[in-house]
């Protein structure tokens, strides 16, 4: 069957940000959805925001209420969300009542009740909530087939009168087997509320889709005053890596680090400076984004350890300027603590941020408070989520700088205590040594992908000028370990166990 | 704590909503049958949003809060199917406070602006419409 012979499906808006993401495009026209969830889960809200987002006087919404929540609850609550129209209660949207309908008449009654409203409304969306009432009502030995029946019988009708419909229902995920709802249904939205610890995580999944391709997987989403925001797992960025032929080198801002680098960061490459507390970490990204800043590349400042204008303060006292493209729009300082957030939020910040200022550089300052702000349940998959983030953001050409405590060890050298080293391109280790009874401070480009750096060890100092590297540590060795020994002594020691020899 | 059914605008409302529904049927006063007309045009609307028994609890709290201010209310009564059983009589004269109830608890609710609107669906010819419906859109 050749491209224009197929039937083409219209998709439309759902009226949630990041939903029509997840479900590759949008609301396939004339599908039969159901939004199954526990109680609170927000399949109403979703609903209507659909609903909200759709319907007009000429092909109107037709909600059908029926053991549930009656309407009058409803708009009681749903018009607090800002999506609420009131101007199209009525008209565009319109309730109806079906309790009578089932009580009197069961399924049969109910059918010809939404055949005679749908008829007359000719409307282009159909809600029935909560659907599993209706069924409850007739599931019983021997009604599996009157059940069956009616649910194709109320499809085929809904399909037929050009309307897209949502049935919602409280159901577990237990009884998604043999149900003949779920068979029925072109599109199966699952709604979970997740409590790990004292947080609570809203997820959801589109367990089914016809007719077009979702994104897989389970995906955050949180409801606000604006109603549901979803946040798609891969938030749509599940391209290539950019490949450049000749990758252009962004400056740290710290001249001798670029000759350390090879001529500074590569463009897209994810960067991870190690250290541990009071090394200066946060200043070196801090310069790293003054650099762009002053090479006209805009850049954003996730932090979660101080407030933003607390973090712009701090560049004030090494002499850089943030307040000014922070004003001007160049800079985005983006601050997150509210202890129960998801990765996938926290892209949508970032991306958000980029389609606002143009940045080219990120710095996430530091990747422990990013793990401290993020619920419990996200914790475990921490890697994993990071992996997906800095994936996502390098491929669209953003150059990422992360920072990491580590804990200082006097007996070895390590990179990450959350094993993520993988996950970048490039790391610079800062670290304590003691060197002739003074606390000194040293850094060495550990890792450069697919590039050369230098293999030095040197020692630097935090001035008002920000980092300044000074010269090769040649007199020593084991500086690594913390505990350096100057050369001198050891070729003493050397000699004088020769001469015993 | 004020409720909504003993707000002047309320009271007025109902007054007119009684009166219209009086020069509709041809007389000149508000009578008993007034005021059942009034319940029985809000009742389609109220049973499509809470059903018929939520309709008949509505109308049953209303008069249950009207009958503390208007005693002559004592002997109306909800009857199970939510039509109202009235008593001609001076109690014709507390219909308004009936009707004012019901649509205080009405906004009590689902707000004032919504209220309005379901009552102008109802009666979009009323006198006065233009000014009082709608004309407080908070929620």
């Amino acid at each position: 069957m050749n491209e224009q012979s197929k039937v083409k499906i219209n998709q439309l808006p759902t009226g949630v940000p990041g939903l029509d993401e997840i479900l590759g495009g949008g609301l396939p026209e004339f599908s039969f959805n159901i939004i199954a969830g526990a109680p609170g889960c927000g399949k109403t809200t979703l609903a209507h925001q659909f609903i909200f987002a759709n319907a007009t006087v000429e092909r109107p919404a037709l909600y059908f209420t029926v053991l549930g929540e009656p309407a009058l609850k409803m708009l009681r609550y749903q018009q607090q969300f800002t999506f609420f129209d009131a101007a199209k209660l009525n008209n565009a949207v319109r309730f109806v009542n079906l309790s009578q309908d089932l009580v009197e008449r069961g399924l049969q009654g109910v059918l010809e009740e939404i055949s005679k409203q749908v008829e007359a409304a000719n409307p282009s969306i159909v809600v029935v909530d909560s659907f599993r009432t209706v069924l409850r009502s007739e599931m019983h030995e021997g009604t599996n087939m009157a059940v069956q029946t009616f649910v194709q019988q109320l499809a085929l009708l809904l399909t037929s009168w050009e309307a897209t419909t949502f049935l919602i229902g409280e159901y577990s995920e237990s009884e998604v087997r043999d149900n003949p709802v779920f068979t029925v249904a072109d599109g199966l939205f699952w709604l979970f509320q997740q409590v790990d610890r004292n947080s609570v995580v809203r997820k959801m999944q589109i367990m089914k889709l016809r007719g077009q391709a979702s994104v897989p997987g389970l995906h955050t989403f949180r409801i606000t005053e604006a109603g549901l925001q979803a946040f798609s797992r891969t938030l749509g960025l599940v391209g290539q890596r950019k490949t450049y032929s000749t990758v252009r080198r962004l400056s740290m801002g710290i001249p001798t680090l670029d000759e350390m680098m090879g001529g500074g960061v590569p463009e897209g490459d994810s960067l991870l400076i190690a250290g541990s507390s009071g090394t200066g970490k946060s200043l070196m990204a801090t310069q790293f984004l003054a650099a762009g800043i002053r090479a006209g590349e805009p850049g954003i400042a996730a932090v979660f350890e101080e407030r933003p204008n607390e973090y712009t303060a701090r560049a004030t006292e090494f002499g850089l300027d943030l307040q000014t493209p922070l004003a001007e729009g160049s800079l985005e300082v983006i601050y997150l603590r509210p202890l129960d957030l998801s990765v996938d939020e926290m892209m949508q910040e970032i991306l958000d941020a980029v389609k606002r200022t143009g940045a080219k550089r990120l710095v996430i300052d530091s990747l422990a408070g990013f793990e401290m702000a993020l619920a419990p349940s996200f914790r475990t998959d921490f890697r994993e989520s990071l992996y997906r983030m800095i994936f996502a953001l390098t491929a669209i050409g953003i150059t990422i700088l992360s920072t990491l405590e580590m804990p200082e060890t006097f007996t070895e050298l390590s990179f990450s205590s959350y094993s993520i080293s993988f996950l970048t391109d490039d790391i610079i280790r800062m670290r304590y040594v003691e060197i002739d009874g003074e606390l000194c401070q040293i850094m060495m480009v550990v890792k450069m992908r697919r590039t050369a750096h230098s293999r030095e060890i040197r020692k630097y100092q935090i001035t008002t000028d920000g980092i300044v590297i000074g010269e090769r540590l040649k007199n020593y060795v084991d500086l690594i370990t913390g505990i350096p020994q100057p050369v001198s002594v050891l070729r003493s020691e050397e000699l004088l166990l020769n001469r015993k020899v | 704590m004020t409720r909504s059914a003993d707000a002047p605008t309320t009271r007025e409302l109902a007054q007119r909503l009684l009166a219209h529904e009086a020069v509709d049927a041809g007389g000149a006063v508000p009578d008993t049958q007034a005021v059942c007309r009034v319940c029985d045009k809000l009742r389609r609307p109220l049973t499509t949003l809470a059903g018929a028994a939520g309709f008949r609890s509505l109308l049953a709290r209303a008069l249950t809060l009207a009958k503390q201010e208007s005693p002559v209310l004592g002997a109306w009564e909800v009857k199970p199917d939510g039509s109202l059983q009235s008593l001609s009589g001076e109690a014709a004269q507390a219909g308004a406070v009936l009707i004012a109830q019901l649509i205080g608890l009405m906004i009590t609710f689902i707000g004032e602006s919504l209220t309005l609107r379901l009552l102008h669906d109802v009666w979009p010819d009323l006198p006065g419409s233009e000014t009082n419906f709608g004309r407080n859109q908070s929620k």
